[in-house]
């Protein structure tokens, strides 16, 4: 089975320890060559997600595969993995490491120790290329193990929250790296829960709440879904015009108003009722959703009981969630 | 690709450890420890007044007696002079039976001109007895010579101790009896020690990558059983390095030391011996063989229990048992070591896992035939083989699992689920 077109796949996934569900039922498809987010609040299952990729955990059921195949096969040295608690070897030097990581993965050792001292010089660290890594500060440790998870040049990264605990100056500097891998042609899949982060620099997102996928799906065409959702209005005069049956919920913000509009509502029926109400509208704008307002819609309202609205594909839904 | 995998992770144990301030400290620190377990020993054997150590020194020169006397109470020994007559040989050795005296040290002209002395006694003496005894005689005659005929001291060799053994006295069996002793308990507790050390060193290595994650990183490089395969033999060469260094230090001394202690110290010529009773190229041959068997068999062991733990407190309780394997030998050493071809004794050291200790302990107490030797090798390679399918299975789950430490049967599943 040759499904070139996909690094990463999954297909009906669950994983559980003991009674509580971390993953349920996840189907997940990558594309070759796209930045993918993995969204979802804390303990969502973003991690678990992640260690059954990596072959870290087994799935209970499901399958995994890698670049149409076994990822056994290409795992080891296709795949760039960066796990969320950074693990480095705290007595070795710098570039010994990088160099170590990068042996391992079959990069003969003079060159790995070349590409390892120009990664740090990169990334700014190229005076601490001879110190051990546990005098670095954890920032700095990050970054090495960082170096570490590009050196071999991976076609598939996989970054588990890579963003935490950098500075914006270095986060910055992380993001431009993984955009030029990008534009070379690898995947990347990382979690985070950072969305501005995720905003700039995914093609896809996936958001899982609760276990469950709750949002799969090209960024553009997520936020072209959930556009209309919010109407932005500036008035002066009475607000009596604004209720009606297709606004759902009305948040006051610095001189105006956000209007969440109902499922399927005409945001053009309450501008109507505004002008006819003798309302001077300043401003009536129907705004492209921020990926944060479309998380927090989805996994607020998940996290409240009530279900959320599955989108674009998604699977599973309102149904009761796995203990938590 | 394998092998480049396997080799960098023994290059990256082998760096590393070699270079830490522990390994060279022990490197330096043990050889010195060795020197002072061994000396102490000596010196206090030297003076303890433990045993009944009652002799009759017979005097026929005359001058030997007042200078002889006061070095050898120095040494432990109670000396009761006995003026010569003829029958003094029979009445001494009447006595020496009934338990009276221990024996008795016959002094004549020989003793003046060459150093030689006969030493009767119902209990053969250690070796360091009977060198610091001999010690004291050739003292005393060359002390004689220079003071009373002014002769050259030169002229007396490092003299001779005959010792007769009177009746059936016990451990009356060959000659080295002493030195053989000391190799074989001392080469024991040295294969526990430096096995005991590193397999600790694996399962600590182990625990580290464990708790710290990188272990995550690795092994979606690489295979787990690479990993395990490419930490033991790191750490084996590790090893193998230090007892090298020993080892050579040891000859070094050895070769240096003891010539040139003998010419500065004509007196302690029985030095000799303790070169001679040094084990052969042979017998470090053999302790290096039982000490990487033993060393593959007990770091598997070890690495699967660092590896099924999450804290040092929990590592610490639960290779309590496997220590236990290492402990039981080394008690077992002294009564293998007087008795080395008994039935027990042979069963015992045929079990792959007592063998490094027990199966050395026998061979250097000699009259261990070539097959037994040659059978516990196979054993403990067949051990080997089945340590490391039962450990690399459970190091494989276990490294990468968190929680509480499984339960047996949960090991079990480990095993068959791998």
């Amino acid at each position: 089975m040759i499904e070139d077109g996909f690094a990463v796949r999954l297909h009906g996934v669950t994983k559980s320890f003991g009674k509580h569900t971390a993953v349920s039922e996840l189907d997940l498809d990558i594309p070759r060559g796209t930045i993918c987010g993995l969204l979802g609040p804390n303990g969502s299952g973003k991690t678990t997600t992640i260690r059954m990729i990596m072959g870290i955990l087994l799935p209970d059921e499901g399958s995994v595969s890698l670049f149409g195949g076994d990822p056994e096969l290409t795992r080891r040295t296709k795949v760039g993995y960066l796990p969320e608690e950074r693990g480095v070897y705290r007595k070795m030097k710098c570039v010994e490491f990088v160099t170590f990581l990068a042996e391992i993965r079959g990069i003969p050792r003079a060159e790995g120790r070349r590409r390892a001292l120009n990664w740090l010089e990169r990334l700014g660290l190229p005076e601490w290329a001879e110190k051990r890594v546990e005098d670095l500060s954890k920032g700095m440790q990050q970054k090495v193990q960082f170096i570490g998870t590009v050196v071999h040049e991976p076609e598939l990264l996989i970054l588990d929250e890579p963003f935490s605990g950098l500075d914006p100056i270095n986060q910055d500097v992380l993001e431009g790296i993984v955009r030029d891998f990008r534009a070379k042609g690898t995947t990347i899949l990382f979690s985070t829960h950072l969305m501005d982060q995720a905003e700039r620099l995914c093609e896809r997102v996936c958001l899982i709440s609760k276990s469950r996928k709750m949002i799969d799906a090209d960024m553009r065409e997520l936020k072209a879904a959930e556009r209309g959702g919010v109407v932005v209005v500036e008035f002066e005069g009475s607000d009596a015009w604004i209720a009606g049956p297709e606004v759902a919920g009305v948040d006051r913000v610095n001189g105006g108003l956000n209007l969440t509009l109902a499922d399927g509502a005409d945001h053009q029926a309450i501008l109507r009722r505004g002008v006819s109400a003798g309302a001077t509208i300043l401003r009536f704008d129907l705004v492209e959703p921020r990926l944060h307002d479309i998380f927090v819609r989805h996994a607020g309202a998940d996290a409240s009981g009530d279900g959320g609205t599955p989108v674009a594909g998604s699977r599973g839904g309102a149904d009761a969630w796995g203990a938590s | 690709m394998m092998l480049r995998n396997v080799w960098a992770v023994i290059r990256r144990e082998y760096i590393q450890r070699v270079r830490t301030k522990s390994f060279v400290f022990g490197t330096i620190a043990v050889p010195l420890i060795m020197v002072l377990l061994i000396a102490v020993p000596i010196v206090i054997a030297g003076r303890s007044q433990d045993d009944e150590r009652h002799i009759v020194v017979v005097d026929r020169t005359g001058v030997l007696q007042g200078r002889l006397g006061p070095e050898l109470e120095e040494l432990g020994w109670t000396v009761e002079p006995e003026p010569w007559t003829p029958d003094v040989e029979v009445r001494l050795r009447l006595r020496a039976d009934d338990g009276e005296i221990l024996g008795f040290l016959m002094l004549d002209d020989e003793t003046l001109e060459e150093g030689v002395a006969t030493f009767q006694t119902t209990v053969r003496p250690t070796p360091v007895r009977s060198l610091t005894m001999r010690s004291a005689i050739t003292r005393a005659a060359m002390d004689y010579r220079l003071t009373e005929s002014g002769s050259a001291a030169s002229m007396l060799s490092g003299g001779e101790l005959r010792i007769e053994l009177l009746s059936d006295a016990p451990g009356a069996d060959p000659d080295e009896e002493g030195p053989q002793f000391a190799v074989a308990y001392m080469g024991a507790m040295i294969l526990y020690m430096v096995i005991l050390i590193y397999s600790v060193a694996v399962m600590r290595a182990t625990l580290e990558e464990k708790t710290s994650r990188i272990v995550e990183v690795i092994v979606s490089s690489m295979k787990p059983w690479h990993l395990l395969l490419g930490k033991v033999i790191g750490v084996g060469a590790v090893s193998l390095t230090q007892l090298s260094i020993w080892i050579l230090a040891a000859s070094l001394a050895l070769a240096a030391g003891v010539p040139t202690l003998m010419s500065a110290r004509p007196d302690l010529t029985a030095l000799v011996d303790v070169q001679a009773a040094l084990p052969s190229v042979g017998m470090l041959a053999l302790f290096a063989c039982f000490f990487i068997l033993g060393f593959f068999m007990y770091s598997g062991i070890y690495a699967a229990v660092g590896a099924m733990c999450n804290t040092d407190e929990e590592a610490n309780q639960a290779q309590f048992p496997v220590v236990m394997l290492l402990v039981g030998p080394i008690l077992m050493v002294m009564p293998i070591i007087q008795d080395p071809s008994a039935t027990w004794a042979i069963a015992l050291s045929l079990f792959p896992l007592f063998s490094p200790i027990l199966m050395w302990a026998r061979v250097a107490a000699g009259g261990v035939p070539a097959w037994q030797i040659g059978l516990s090798f196979v054993l403990m390679a067949l051990a080997i083989v089945a340590i490391a399918w039962v450990a690399g299975r459970i190091y494989r789950v276990g490294i990468l699992m968190t929680g509480k430490r499984p339960t047996l049967p949960e090991l079990w599943r480990w095993v068959r689920a791998a």
